[in-house]
């Protein structure tokens, strides 16, 4: 028998997170006059690559899976394998953002407040995957939601930013209050707030129409989250504006965490065939979600005249395809955890793949590319690594096989046709077809046409460059890769069936 | 018990919908925050008058939770609609739309 760590240790993760964060404030305020760019940015990435080295080695060494599960706090919290799985995604994108912000706000006032926000809503994040009841759900969500409101206007001089922040924010604000309504119809019906007592209570309710309504509120809430229809019309606003870094993290990051809620919340609290029999079919409402999201995701994309906008909406489509993990659940389940371990997988692709994608349009905005697909015309002779990296992510997210984004879609589609529901994979694979198209159209112009005269390209920014490799690196590394890591999804997924 | 459960879970259904009405219809930014608070306590009050109900605390912790959070939310809020007013010298939401919506 091997040394045991105590119980609490459990939630390292986060502790390291919330520190680095602390630890960066009282930095940021010895020196306040004079911004350290080098310094802050080291902290911040030394914190989360140790957050995330902690969370690799808790799933290598096979802390809280295979159905033994660490709660703490009196049921509040708890530690499994989806928990840890998702932690390594918020935490491995925040280091990529990190690394390309240290470019990115280099020369811009209040860097300490700007690191440590983000590690404050890296750490909500990571809570939000480690929640084991509404009320953590709904603290965790706010504690990720408030950080990133303030992070999208952190260009305070900027309209554009700001215009962001106040969109994001008001939608955000709304739908918090939707999602947390419906915790209180739930509470009202079940009269208990942690996941698996309500599953135990949800069968002998006396209002079905109450509970029904408030698990319509609770999934709306988790559509403003992962961007999906209905609330899916802030993310263009929101990305487009924000500081790119920060569009990348909300987009990879911010979406993981609100799939992991989702997850966790409907599967664990809300038992589908205890609700079928009740009348409430919510898997009926994902189905026609993810199909909503991605068609609109993918449509909205094809027409777009902005790199950024067309990356809000191929990210909406995203969300539409990693919804199959729970749009494909049956009842009762034979392929379930299959399917909802594509789904981690394909967000933890999509994580690197999009946070690339993104920073690669960070990159231009730092040469003062210009936003339209024309201004990227001829880049690829003045700045090829860059070039060559953001190639291997964009077919990675069309779904080509020469990254890891091509396997969770193939797995992700062949567990909805395994499961009967034929027709998802196949709106999955006709928008994914489409994809291919706005994706080259940014590809043609970096490398077929010619670079316009007036453009200078004369410094190479370490942190972005850097950042941009690795993202795609690692999409390439994920192929072969993919059912190695895959495994640990699916243990985290027979687990949280279980 | 004085008054009967359906009274509360109506009371907050219309202060819900009050507030929904407010932020639908709202330009102000400030009027639009007034309104999701109105939102956020009628959930206040179902989880508070069903703690009664059910007879555990549950509810009634969770609604100080919520209180806490609304205050900070509100702080969050109130900064960007100050930065929103220095740049658009106006808290008309459909002012700031140099975007497309």
């Amino acid at each position: 028998m091997t040394y045991q760590l105590a119980p609490w240790t459990a939630i390292a993760p986060m502790l390291v997170l919330v520190i680095t964060a602390m630890v960066l404030y009282i930095v940021d305020s010895i020196y306040p006059e004079r911004e350290h760019p080098q310094l802050l940015s080291g902290i911040s990435v030394a914190g989360t690559v140790t957050a995330m080295a902690i969370a690799i080695w808790y799933l290598a060494a096979g802390t809280g899976q295979h159905g033994g599960e660490i709660v703490l706090f009196w049921d509040q919290l708890v530690v499994d394998g989806m928990a840890l799985f998702f932690t390594v995604i918020f935490t491995a994108v925040a280091s990529l953002v990190i690394v390309a912000s240290y470019d990115y706000v280099r020369a811009q006032p209040h860097q300490g407040e700007y690191y440590s926000l983000l590690l404050l809503a890296t750490t909500g994040m990571a809570l939000m995957a480690s929640a084991n009841s509404l009320v953590m759900v709904f603290i965790a969500l706010e504690l990720a939601s408030l950080p990133s409101y303030a992070l999208v206007s952190y260009l305070k001089r900027n309209r554009g930013s700001v215009e962001a922040g106040l969109k994001y924010f008001l939608l955000g604000a709304l739908s918090s209050t939707i999602f947390l309504y419906g915790i209180s119809l739930v509470y009202v019906e079940t009269g208990v707030l942690q996941l698996t007592a309500i599953a135990g209570t949800v069968g002998e309710i006396e209002n079905v129409a109450i509970l029904g309504f408030g698990v319509v509120l609770l999934i709306l809430g988790f559509a403003f989250k992962t961007a999906s229809v209905p609330f899916h019309f802030w993310a263009p606003e929101a990305y487009e504006g924000a500081p790119t870094p920060i569009s990348a993290f909300i987009s990879s990051a911010s979406k993981a965490a609100g799939f992991v809620i989702a997850f966790r919340v409907l599967i664990e609290a809300f038992p589908y065939e205890v609700l079928l029999e009740l009348g409430i079919d919510w898997v009926l409402m994902i189905q026609v979600i993810a199909v909503a999201t991605m068609l609109l995701g993918n449509f909205a994309a094809a027409v777009q005249e902005n790199v950024k906008r067309m990356l809000a909406y191929s990210s909406i489509g995203h969300a539409g395809y990693a919804l199959i993990g729970l749009a494909a659940l049956t009842n009762p389940g034979g392929t379930n955890d299959l399917v909802l371990a594509a789904a981690m997988m394909h967000l933890l692709v999509y994580g690197f793949m999009n946070t690339g994608a993104f920073l690669f349009v960070a990159l231009g905005e730092h040469w003062g590319v210009g936003r339209t697909f024309e201004d990227y015309n001829g880049l690829a002779t003045q700045a090829p690594i860059a070039c060559v990296a953001v190639t291997v992510v964009l077919l990675s997210l069309a779904g080509l096989p020469v990254g890891g984004g091509f396997l969770s879609k193939y797995v992700l589609f062949m567990g909805a046709v395994s499961a009967g529901f034929w027709w998802l994979a196949a709106v999955g694979a006709v928008v994914s077809a489409l994809s291919l198209f706005y994706y080259a159209r940014l590809l043609k112009a970096i490398w077929i046409e010619s670079p316009p005269s007036t453009r200078v390209v004369d410094e190479y920014p370490v942190g972005l460059y850097t950042a941009i490799v690795l993202a795609a690196l690692l999409t390439v590394v994920l192929l072969p890769a993919f059912f190695a890591v895959a495994e640990t999804a699916q243990i985290a997924a027979v687990d949280l069936f279980a | 018990m004085a008054a009967p459960m359906e009274a509360y879970l109506l009371l907050s259904a219309a202060l819900f919908c009050v507030g929904l009405f407010g932020v639908l219809t709202r330009r102000n930014a400030l009027m639009f925050l007034i309104s999701v608070e109105l939102m956020l306590n009628a959930a206040n009050i179902n989880l508070v008058a069903f703690s009664l109900y059910h007879g555990n605390l549950t509810g009634q912790t969770f609604a100080l939770f919520v209180i806490a959070l609304a205050a900070a939310e509100v702080a969050i809020g109130l900064g960007i609609i100050m930065v929103l007013n220095r740049q658009y010298d106006d808290v008309d939401v459909t002012r700031a739309a140099t975007m497309r919506w």
